[in-house]
């Protein structure tokens, strides 16, 4: 628990750190309590209300069917945040014993998952997406999916490179002499130490995971209506570009802001954790 | 060196056959059938069967694939079932526009990333530094299509200096260029800037500066020398993102180019297009990746030690 | 010296990036029109094997006959018509002087030749009633018919009966209709790009415009660019900034804010389209025709009209456009906006209100699946039923699709409603979308009904003249809708935005859709 809790706790003392991690805890408690916040529904249309600008009746201004965009934009974060965090947990998840068993493990195992990983790697995310897309179907499963798929090689890959580094040190070696099998070394000595650079790059990836999910609500094929998220928002402003250019400005503003937020975090963390270094060499 | 440089391309044409059978059999696992797009108001089920049999959509898949693979390595790309052109014209069709704006993106990430990175580095921790650098998130950290919507509102509307979308003339370049360069600039200033200070802290560097050496001539000639090389390293083995970032831009600015022909391609389920969309795609990417990985053994002087 | 370099590169790169700002001007007579949405992504201009055609078609090929506003037929490239008392026999005269473009002349042995390319290509049901094509003079082509076909004259005055050059045709083989075209037309194909644009280039020679066209030609202006712009909001700026001429669709919703700008204005001409909500017959709950009536009378077709198309265009209470005669039914048939109605049919359904606003029924809620394509505006459509259908205590859960796949997700026949529109101007789209031989795609409804059949048969070709096949194609239409297969919605007007500063347009538009007659008297001011 320390482990975890003490570089968090020393990257928000760091002044970006706090910046960036407060704007996240703030995001995250406003979506979890803005059915307390908000009068409005993010669902209930008032179609003579639409299009309505910014005010202070809705600061934010409303959509196309006179929803309260501020509204929407917090029940978007639980969507996009969401999606974003469960498909790179999915994808870390997987990639992390793809990567271990295959870095350990060495040999065929390793050449194939290598030469497999390093193929996807050939194909930029977005493309990846859209065709996981085009299979499994639009929709926030379809979405969380492909975006996990997505970004699987890239786990795989640091994960892969953490254990290589590793397994030739002293202690592991030490342990391996006295008898201990794999799956304990994997287990007790490998994974603990590989696993700071790939959560930290993990954290990143989510980052980069809430532009795709938004990307891909751009493309119509994100969470269906009504449910918000944050692309599936900005897809329905494109149309409204000229009109009510706040429908998409805004959510498009909660995207760039939140993605900084978590790239400052995980500098920063990086920096407490002192493993620039480690995730270079990946 | 040359020794590596041809078992690393040797190397690629296993990979070239996995790639091909894995989009060949991911292309097949789309739902919905091409010759669907092909029907009209009262087509009959021979109508349907006649078109199979023209595309050779009625042999089953491995038979598909044979026959695709062996008109591939005598270049032909196949025919557009939906387009009903060899997609070999289709896609060269597309590629001249999707050069233009893949390189053209390519000069401007290198150079203006290059520039501030520089300016970053060597003005380390202070304001100016945290002002260019955080300027610099900013452009990788917005969806590219939301950004190429802001620039066509500004620079196309409500100062309409370039055409709102289209490739017509060198002025429509400018717009998309800049939304996926800016996300490559980003990139590229980070690492320039790491590299910067890292080669700055170097033995030579300090044997230089005890020389004294202009100060801002050893950051210029000697340290940048060092640092262009992990930034093309990183470039190459990036292309991909530069790639992918063309998809969205194309669509986004109504432009010609292999992204839009593959986003269509792949709504229509024109396999053929699709097919050769993503193999060119990847192929680009492959040669980045080899690209990259030949520069960076070039100057890791372990690898090249490990080489001779 | 690196320095330098870099200096002299920005230099560069700042001196041509001024450059490019120069090139764009567009010069004078020539201009440039957006296709509308429906018509992006044509693959080609091979009109007889393509099913899809667009403005471009229209430009480059004559037909034998033309369609004015009011949908009477008019002498195109045929002068005069003759049809024998029983129907089986038409004699058509071909105008004389006619050149196709690469110089052959239009004589009765083209016609024929061209007419022969249409069995078994996508198009074949345009001449099926035909069982013989023949030239009979030099200039006069007699067809002997299977069985008579009063839609003869509608087929061949639609933009797939354009008449193409045999010889071209059959040398370009596979290439024809991409590389090039070859029409009598009023403009040539200099290029095209899918999905992207085709440039036309004026037809010099062209002298024998229509009756219906003020200038016989050539055309006034020399050269027209079609783009393709998938995206509404980007072809709406494209002519707020003077980068396009003339939009052929331009979305209601941008109607407002193009009165506000003094160069544009808009032509609005009568719809050719019908939205409309098809119900899937044989999926629960929609097994049971009150549940389709409830929510067929559930649709607010003038609050739709008002909020998502700001007020332009009609309400749409049955299938076809207005303009037709067969959309003339009883009015008892025609479907309109009835929440009363619809809950009280709910109920008598057994379908009863629960405490979250979603009526259920032996413990199971009354949720069902709305499907819609992801372009224009039918998500925002969508979007707006669900909330009427949830008025009435229906949780509908919108599932959107890309345009051109969402027809191979009807032929699962998985849908329970969905939010489409067809383009057409003929009653036999009744047929088409009803078909019981067609489930899935295009009858999304899954409608397949022996009465319908039987009514259907009499239709399509049961109909000796044009007044019985009125007559068949009405009784078809009422029993369809008698069975809520669907929901009107809509029926939108075109609404034509152009750059009145840069085109003068001819003062009456003679035909029900803008074609290459109408272009022939357009101008570009200079």
């Amino acid at each position: 628990m320390n482990a975890l809790a003490t570089p968090i706790i020393r990257s928000l003392r760091q002044p970006k750190g706090a910046i960036a991690g407060g704007w996240l805890i703030g995001l995250v408690l406003l979506a979890v309590f803005v059915p307390l916040l908000s009068p409005y529904a993010y669902d209930v249309q008032n179609l003579p209300n639409a299009f309505a600008p910014p005010s202070g009746a809705h600061w934010f201004g409303t959509d196309e069917f006179g929803r309260d965009l501020l509204t929407r934009i917090l029940y978007g974060a639980r969507t996009s945040l969401s999606v974003s965090a469960i498909a790179i947990g999915l994808s870390v998840t997987v990639g992390m014993c793809l990567g271990a068993a295959a870095g350990y493990l060495g040999g065929w195992f390793d050449r194939i998952v290598t030469s497999i990983v390093d193929l996807s790697w050939s194909f930029p995310e977005i493309l990846v997406a859209l065709i996981l897309v085009a299979i499994i179907g639009p929709g926030v499963t379809g979405t969380l999916v492909a975006i996990g798929v997505a970004y699987l090689a890239q786990f795989t890959r640091l994960t892969r490179a953490q254990i290589m580094a590793i397994k030739s040190e002293t202690y592991v070696e030490a342990s391996r002499s006295l008898g201990a099998s794999n799956v304990f070394i994997l287990g007790r000595h490998l994974i603990p130490n590989a696993l700071a650079p790939v959560l930290v790059s993990a954290m990143l990836a989510t980052g980069d995971a809430i532009i795709l999910e938004a990307t891909l609500g751009f493309f119509g094929l994100g969470a269906q209506p009504p449910t918000p998220s944050w692309g599936s928002m900005m897809s329905s402003g494109t149309a409204q570009l000229f009109k009510a250019p706040w429908i998409i400005l805004f959510p498009g503003l909660a995207v760039a802001i939140t993605v900084i937020a978590i790239n400052l975090f995980g500098d920063a963390l990086i920096k407490s954790l002192d493993i620039r270094s480690r995730m270079r060499a990946a | 060196m040359i020794g590596y440089l041809i078992k690393r391309l040797l190397m690629l044409i296993p990979v070239f056959f996995a790639v091909s059978i894995i989009i060949f059999a991911i292309i097949h696992l789309i739902p919905g059938d091409p010759v669907d797009s092909l029907l009209k108001v009262g087509s009959s089920p021979a109508q349907r069967a006649i078109i199979e049999v023209r595309y050779g959509l009625d042999k089953p898949l491995p038979v598909q694939y044979a026959i695709w693979l062996g008109n591939l390595l005598t270049g032909d790309l196949g025919t557009a079932i939906v387009g009903r052109r060899p997609v070999a014209d289709l896609v060269m069709q597309a590629l001249p526009y999707s050069l233009a704006l893949g390189g053209f993106a390519l000069l401007f990430s290198t150079v203006v990333g290059l520039v501030l990175g520089v300016i970053a580095a060597l003005n380390r921790d202070t304001l100016i530094d945290q002002i260019v650098m955080g300027g610099v998130l900013l452009g990788s950290t917005v969806p590219s299509f939301w950004l190429g919507l802001l620039m066509i509102l500004a620079f196309a509307v409500y100062f309409p200096w370039f055409p709102v979308s289209g490739a017509r003339g060198w002025s429509s370049l400018v717009l998309p260029v800049l939304t996926i360069g800016l996300g490559g600039m980003a990139l590229v200033a980070r690492v320039t800037r790491i590299e910067m200070i890292d080669v700055g802290r170097r033995d030579f560097v300090m044997l230089l500066h005890a020389k004294g050496l202009h100060p801002m001539r050893i950051a210029l000639v000697h340290v940048l020398r060092h640092v262009l090389i992990p930034v093309v390293t990183i470039l190459a083995l990036r292309i991909g993102w530069v790639l992918g970032g063309a998809v969205t831009v194309e669509v986004v600015f109504a432009r010609p180019g292999l992204g839009t022909l593959l986003i269509k391609a792949l709504n229509q389920h024109d396999y053929p297009v699709v097919q050769a969309c993503l193999l060119m795609l990847a192929m680009a990417v492959m040669l980045g990746t080899l690209l990259g990985d030949i520069l960076q053994a070039a100057m890791d002087p372990r690898v090249r030690a490990a080489l001779a | 010296m690196t320095m330098r370099f870099r200096h002299a590169a920005l230099a560069a790169t700042a001196s041509y990036f001024a450059l490019l700002g120069a090139s764009s001007a567009v010069l004078a007579q020539e201009a440039i029109f957006v296709l509308p949405l429906s018509e992006v992504g044509v693959p080609s201009y091979d009109i007889i094997r393509q099913g899809n055609t667009n403005l471009g078609a229209y430009m480059i090929y004559d037909t034998m006959l033309v369609q004015d506003a009011d949908q009477s037929f008019h002498p195109g490239l045929a002068t005069s018509w003759t049809e024998a008392a029983d129907g089986m026999s038409w004699t058509f005269e071909i105008k004389p002087g006619v050149t196709f473009h690469n110089g052959e002349p239009l004589t009765a042995a083209a016609i024929v030749a061209w007419l022969g390319f249409f069995a078994d290509s996508d198009n074949a049901f345009t001449t099926q009633s035909i069982a013989k094509a023949e030239a009979t003079g030099e200039m006069t082509v007699t067809l002997t018919m299977k069985n008579p076909d009063p839609n003869l004259l509608f087929n061949l005055a639609s933009s797939t009966m354009g008449v193409i050059e045999p010889k071209a045709y059959v040398a370009m083989g596979e290439d024809y209709g991409v590389t090039d075209a070859v029409g009598t037309g009023p403009f040539k194909m200099e290029s095209f790009a899918i999905g992207s644009e085709t440039v036309l280039v004026r037809n010099d020679d062209y002298t024998w415009g229509s009756d219906l066209a003020d200038n016989k030609g050539p055309a006034k202006i020399s050269r027209i660019t079609l783009r393709e712009i998938a995206e509404d909001s980007t072809a709406f700026l494209e002519l707020k900034t003077g980068g396009v001429d003339m939009l052929m669709s331009v979305p209601t919703d941008f109607l407002g804010e193009l009165a506000k700008e003094p160069a544009i204005s808009t032509l609005t001409l009568p719809g050719l389209e019908v939205v409309y909500m098809p119900i899937n017959v044989t999926k629960a709950p929609f097994d049971d025709i009150k549940v389709r009536e409830a929510v067929a009378f559930a649709v607010n077709q003038q609050e739709i009209l008002d909020a998502v198309y700001g007020g332009v265009g009609a309400v749409a209470n049955q299938f076809l456009i207005s303009s037709l005669p067969e959309s003339q039914v009883d009015p008892k048939y025609l479907i309109s906006y009835d929440p009363a109605k619809s809950a009280a049919l709910l109920e008598e359904a057994g379908w009863v209100m629960g405490a979250d606003g979603v009526r259920a029924k032996d413990g199971a809620p009354l949720t069902i699946s709305l499907w819609t394509q992801s372009d224009g505006s039918f998500r925002r459509l969508a979007e707006v039923v669900q909330a009427e259908l949830k008025a009435v205590g229906v949780a509908a859960e919108i599932t959107t699709f890309d345009s051109s796949t969402i027809r191979d997700q009807y032929k699962t026949g998985e849908q329970q409603l969905a939010v489409r529109s067809y383009w057409w101007g003929n009653a036999d789209i009744v047929d088409w979308f009803f078909g019981g031989d067609r489930l899935g795609y295009p009858n999304v409804s899954m409608f397949n009904d022996p009465k319908a059949e039987t009514l259907r048969a009499a239709s399509m070709t049961g109909s000796k003249n044009s007044a019985e096949r009125i007559a068949n194609f009405k009784a078809y239409h009422e029993y369809v809708l008698s069975q809520f297969a669907f929901a009107p919605i809509y029926q939108p007007v075109q609404n034509i935005g152009y750059n009145k500063e840069r085109i003068m347009m001819p003062a009456v538009i003679r035909a029900p859709r803008i074609t290459g007659q109408t272009i022939l008297s357009m101008e570009v001011i200079e």
